[in-house]
């Protein structure tokens, strides 16, 4: 059989790669050309309809307020945006936001993840069942939440006041204290499914002959955990904690439909920021400066998925 | 071809029976008990929500709100559809979602076939480009798409709205699709080759079919990438005949004459068809995203 396989692919050595098919004409192949035949259609479609527009805005972010696209190039978006106080509080704000997101989501999501990686009767129903937040469109959950959160009518103040030393009429989504916590939490509860359910799926690949080494070796539940599991789930939290941060980064309706950016600045992340700048005070230009500072952000985000990815793809093959 | 079969492996004998003991019953009480309460915290606001919608006002706006339900409002969904046009509202969120799945579908394969088995020049660049219109997030790209739709005049116009929705989710499905197909085993494709498949033939007669949690992966990815938008829409689509369920409902936020049951029963009515559709591919969705993530 092999010989065959073999003389069927004579190629120059170095053409034939393992896992893929070399450009190279081939009996009744359909020719060197469909690579390239294929990959039209997707390159016009995204070049058009993302690329397009992303350059538009990069370009757009050099143009002054005033004169519109008929300006030449300025810098006085960027001065503007780096000498205004409000800005920096903005990255401030998205920064915590992000990072408070992301750790929660991975620790939630690990707990849960070794929670459920245990053979019990009913397990799918639970795993199904957790997904549910995920697997609900934000406006619904925006709307339930607002009413949970009500300052008067809201079930969350009628838990705080079962709790001593707690009032019951928190303004949660528009009090100065609580509305960052409160949209962390929104976020949290929102998107940790997607990660416990990874994490799940990566605690169940660790080889148990490695787990069942360890343990005859006189290994305790902690040091098994140390040593052996985590190594291996390594990778996949460095990729969720990627795709996570960039979760948070773009998260827009639960934060604007629910504070509003509020009270103040509070809460106005950098999605929130542009926003407010291009629909509220039109301000196009000054709008795409910032989006440029969050396009630097996810390219750093984007940056290390494609390092973690490579990571894992080499240590696998 | 003689099919050798390997000797049956020797059966293993049974694991020494750990004894239960008592730690791994109290262990195992605490555990079940902390499932049950994660599940509660998961679950609680959509069973607010499913409570609210059929609890009468007058009890949901009251001081405490009662954690059971008290009275019953059958009336609550008839009377959501008899006041909003929510009927036509799901009918474009489904207009539009199925017009991006299917778009994302077809053009996930090729690039994923693209990305990974075809070898071809330019696909390094070919996947950096992908990568990097993954890169700008929602509010980032919003301002220049809607100078963009505008200046060709497909505003207000739902299918151009699903094909912007189809355009976000292509990378992001090609990368889904490509480790379901590096998953496919190479002797399967050579055994194509052999037998006289054309590259195109490969993907469609092979690939496709064996990577099925990989296309249900991207078909929820692109589903949900449309049913839950609300920045694209809200911007794009500024007729109200042709809001999608997203943004008809998001407008009661600020109303203040809707009524709380049928805000909360509009809120089921539209998580409805995500949650069923979700529920019934899970199976699917976690294998066809790990594809190639998880080791093993």
């Amino acid at each position: 059989m092999t010989q065959v396989l073999k003389a069927g692919r004579e190629h120059a050595p170095g053409q034939l790669r393992r896992r893929s098919f070399s450009v190279g004409p081939r009996r009744r192949t359909s020719g060197a050309w469909l690579p390239y035949l294929l990959v039209i259609p997707i390159l016009a479609f995204e070049g058009v309809f993302v690329l397009y527009p992303i350059v538009k805005g990069i370009l757009t972010s050099f143009k002054s307020q005033q004169l519109g696209a008929t300006g030449s190039f300025t810098f006085s978006n960027y001065s503007r945006m780096f000498a205004d106080p409000v800005f920096w509080q903005v990255v401030r704000v998205t920064l915590i936001f992000t990072a408070a997101v992301v750790v929660f989501m991975l620790v939630a999501g690990l707990f849960i993840a070794m929670l459920l990686n245990w053979s019990f009767r009913g397990r799918s129903f639970v795993r199904g069942i957790m997904a549910i937040p995920w697997a609900l469109p934000d406006i619904p959950v925006v709307l339930t939440f607002l009413l949970m959160a009500d300052p008067n009518f809201g079930i969350f103040n009628r838990f705080a006041s079962w709790i001593p030393g707690l009032g019951h009429h928190y303004a949660f989504f528009t009090s100065s204290t609580l509305a960052f916590p409160s949209i962390i939490v929104l976020t949290v509860w929102k998107g940790f499914p997607f990660y416990a359910l990874i994490t799940l799926s990566a605690l169940q690949a660790v080889p148990d002959e490695l787990l069942e080494a360890a343990r005859v070796d006189g290994a305790g539940a902690i040091r098994r955990f140390r040593s052996v599991v985590l190594p291996s789930i390594t990778p996949t939290l460095c990729l969720l904690a990627v795709l996570a941060f960039i979760f948070s980064l773009q998260q827009f309706s639960l934060i604007y439909l629910t504070t509003g950016g509020g009270p103040g600045n509070d809460t106005t992340t950098l999605s929130i920021d542009i926003y407010n700048q291009a629909f509220q005070f039109f301000n196009y230009s000054y709008a795409s400066a910032i989006a440029m500072v969050g396009l630097f952000l996810s390219i750093i985000g984007t940056a290390l998925f494609v390092y973690i990815e490579r990571r894992v793809v080499r240590s696998r093959s | 071809m003689a099919v050798l079969t390997k000797p049956a492996a020797a059966v293993p004998a049974a694991a020494p029976r750990r004894r239960r003991s008592r730690r791994y019953v109290a262990g195992s009480v605490v555990r079940v008990v902390v499932i049950v309460a994660v599940c509660v915290v998961a679950l609680f606001p959509v069973y607010w929500m499913i409570l609210s919608t059929f609890q009468p006002e007058s009890k949901t706006l009251s001081f405490p709100p009662p954690l059971i339900l008290k009275g019953f409002n059958t009336g609550a969904i008839t009377q959501l559809f008899q006041d909003q046009p929510i009927a036509s509202w799901l009918a474009h969120s489904v207009l539009v979602a199925l017009i991006t799945v299917v778009i994302t579908l077809v053009l996930a394969s090729f690039g994923a076939y693209l990305l990974g088995r075809l070898q071809w020049h330019g696909k390094l660049i070919f996947g950096l480009l992908l990568l990097f219109t993954q890169m700008m997030p929602g509010a980032m790209i919003i301002v220049p798409e809607l100078q963009f739709y505008r200046s060709m005049g497909w505003t207000n116009n739902l299918p151009m709205l699903a094909v912007l929705y189809a355009a976000f989710a292509v990378p992001l499905g090609s990368w889904i699709l490509k480790s379901s197909f590096d998953n496919v085993p190479d002797s399967v494709l050579d055994a194509g080759l052999v037998d006289g498949l054309t590259r195109l033939g490969l993907l469609r007669r092979l690939l496709l079919p064996l990577s099925r949690a990989g296309l249900v992966a991207v078909a929820v990815v692109a589903f949900f990438l449309s049913w839950n938008d609300y920045l694209f829409a809200s911007a794009l689509i500024t007729n109200r005949a042709q809001y999608t369920a997203g943004l008809g409902i998001a407008t009661f936020i600020s109303q203040q004459d809707v009524p709380i049951f049928e805000l909360q029963a509009a809120g089921v009515v539209f998580s409805l068809l995500p949650v069923i559709f979700y529920m019934c591919v899970q199976r699917y969705v976690v294998r066809g995203l790990t594809a190639g993530a998880v080791k093993g």
